[in-house]
């Protein structure tokens, strides 16, 4: 052991140096975090948040019932029920379409699958419930959180189909398609 | 008669605003440790409960006080409710023989009272050293009869390190002792006064500064805190001997803890640093206002020195991670042991070669 090294141990030296580093961060008070509930931090553009369907401009919905959502889903978030648009055999639309969050890891390939762009991710993530079973959402609470999270829709193709959906108030006021 | 009856109303009052005092400050010194760990880790320490979280300390006092008391399956019930019991009763008790300010005595009602010193025993800091080892029984007693390996394993530390670090708080004490040529903590106070080069600390005939430093460092073992917070290491034993324990016994401990921490700050300001003396001759106020109201800024010196140990505490807390138990034992052993008892004999031969007075 050297003279400088034995000086170094009996002085506490090494002590000395992180006892000023603590000091100086105390005496330079700047906290990184944030009071959370209070306080939010910004976002990241790209962040990736709750799953959202979307809707064209004149609130039909976008999705086609294609099922290449759940097909692409890494952890079978996704479950489709697609049937047949009523009167008309070859269209489809999604009767129903549930998302089961408590098992979604939010990767977002479901949003790249989808031929159509009827998925979208929001910037939401405050979804903690007490009862897991809120976290199974069908399709109108999917619908309901794109309405909310995207306002600017959309503008549907000129001659792409209006999907029936049951519960769109907009489609009633479409103009019929001429036959 | 009557003046039997006074002066235990006298001395009761006394000890009720000790207490108080103790008990106030193990209050603030709980939001304070949060408080300036979070400072010094970049964080905001508790900040919901009130303006800066500075009611966080009566939140927990009642979260702790309408918790459920758990006494475990197979544990040793007597044990169990002994243990917080005997752990903080020392704690406490060692608080009647520190001298808080200066050693006026004052007529009330024709009884001679001394405002700043419950009681100036003659063997103070004697006593004060059995108390603190009676503490250590009620962490053994506390880890043994909880029944649950963790505490077992934390009580047994416990032993083995206050055992090993006490002896280096005896031998680094007895310094002073030689200099002062009393065990009475008033005396040994009275001795320092006349400005901060009278301090024990930096005293002329042997400067006690490597016994200042062993006492410093054996006190923060002693008291089970980072860095020789083995007895509770969170990682290894997830809380060491009050694993257990819950509500009010848990929180017996944790008084314990930091009345301990009080404590030994006390002693480190009264043996080295001059207790309630002005690191100057005499006191400003009393030089001012007159010599009736230098005892304000005495006990205000006596304050800030004590509250300098208790930020230590912290600052070593935010500082140092935990030492290996083989570390601990070599360092107390090996390490504080030579450095105090060689203290001892520079000491001795300097207070003979230049006898005080």
């Amino acid at each position: 052991m050297t003279f400088r090294a034995w000086l170094k141990t009996i002085t506490f030296y090494e002590i000395l140096v992180g006892m000023k580093a603590t000091l100086t961060h105390l005496l330079r008070y700047k906290p990184i975090t944030v009071q959370y509930p209070h306080e939010k931090r910004t976002l990241p553009g790209n962040y990736r948040g709750m799953l959202a369907l979307l809707r064209y401009d004149d609130g039909t919905e976008k999705c086609v019932g294609c099922d290449l959502c759940e097909a692409a889903c890494p952890s079978r978030v996704i479950r489709v029920v697609s049937s047949e648009v009523p009167g008309e055999p070859t269209k489809r639309y999604a009767k129903e379409y549930y998302m089961d969050m408590t098992r979604c890891l939010f990767c977002g390939l479901c949003v790249q699958a989808c031929p159509v762009d009827a998925l979208g991710m929001t910037r939401e993530f405050e979804w903690s419930v007490y009862d897991k079973r809120q976290l199974l959402l069908n399709k109108q609470q999917l619908l309901a959180i794109g309405d909310r999270s995207f306002p600017v829709r959309e503008k549907r193709l000129e001659f792409q189909h209006p999907n029936v959906a049951f519960f769109n108030v907009a489609y009633k006021h479409l103009p019929q398609k001429a036959s | 008669m009557a003046e039997l009856g006074l002066k235990a109303a006298l001395s009761l009052a006394q000890i009720g605003a000790v207490m108080g005092v103790v008990m106030l400050t193990v209050m603030i010194l709980t939001l304070a440790e949060r408080k300036v760990l979070g400072w010094m880790q970049d964080r905001m320490g508790p900040m919901e409960v009130g303006p800066y979280g500075i009611l966080q300390p009566i939140a927990d006092g009642l979260k702790l006080f309408f918790k459920e008391d758990i006494i475990p399956a197979g544990a040793n019930k007597f044990l169990f409710s002994l243990a917080p019991i005997l752990a903080l009763v020392p704690a406490l008790i060692g608080f009647a023989v520190i001298p808080f300010g200066p050693n006026e005595t004052v007529e009330v009602f024709g009884i001679q009272f001394k405002p700043f010193v419950i009681s100036d025993i003659n063997i103070g800091i004697l006593y004060i050293l059995a108390f603190t080892s009676i503490g250590a029984y009620g962490i053994i007693l506390g880890g043994w009869a909880s029944n649950s390996k963790y505490s077992l394993l934390g009580g047994l530390r416990s032993a083995a390190q206050v055992i090993s670090y006490e002896l280096n708080v005896g031998l680094a004490i007895v310094g002073v002792l030689l200099l002062a040529g009393s065990l009475s903590l008033v005396k040994i106070t009275e001795a320092q006064a006349g400005g901060f080069w009278h301090w024990f600390a930096f005293a002329f005939p042997a400067p006690q500064l490597l016994a200042f430093v062993v006492y410093v460092i054996s006190s923060v073992a002693e008291t089970n805190r980072v860095p020789f917070d083995l007895p509770e290491a969170e990682s290894e034993l997830v809380a060491g001997f009050f694993t257990e324990y819950s509500g009010m016994r848990f929180a017996f401990f944790f008084i314990a803890e930091y009345a301990n921490m009080i404590l030994v700050s006390c002693i480190a300001a009264i043996l080295f640093l001059g207790g309630w003396n002005a690191p100057y001759p005499g006191t400003l106020i009393g030089r001012v206002l007159g010599e009736n109201y230098g005892w304000i800024e005495n006990i205000m010196w006596f304050t800030i020195k004590v509250y300098f140990f208790l930020f230590l505490f912290f600052w070593l807390r935010a500082t140092l991670p935990r030492l290996r138990y083989d570390q601990l034992m070599r360092f107390g052993w090996k390490v504080m042991l030579p450095i105090a008892l060689g203290n001892i004999v520079l000491t001795s031969i300097a207070a003979y070669l230049f006898p005080r007075g």
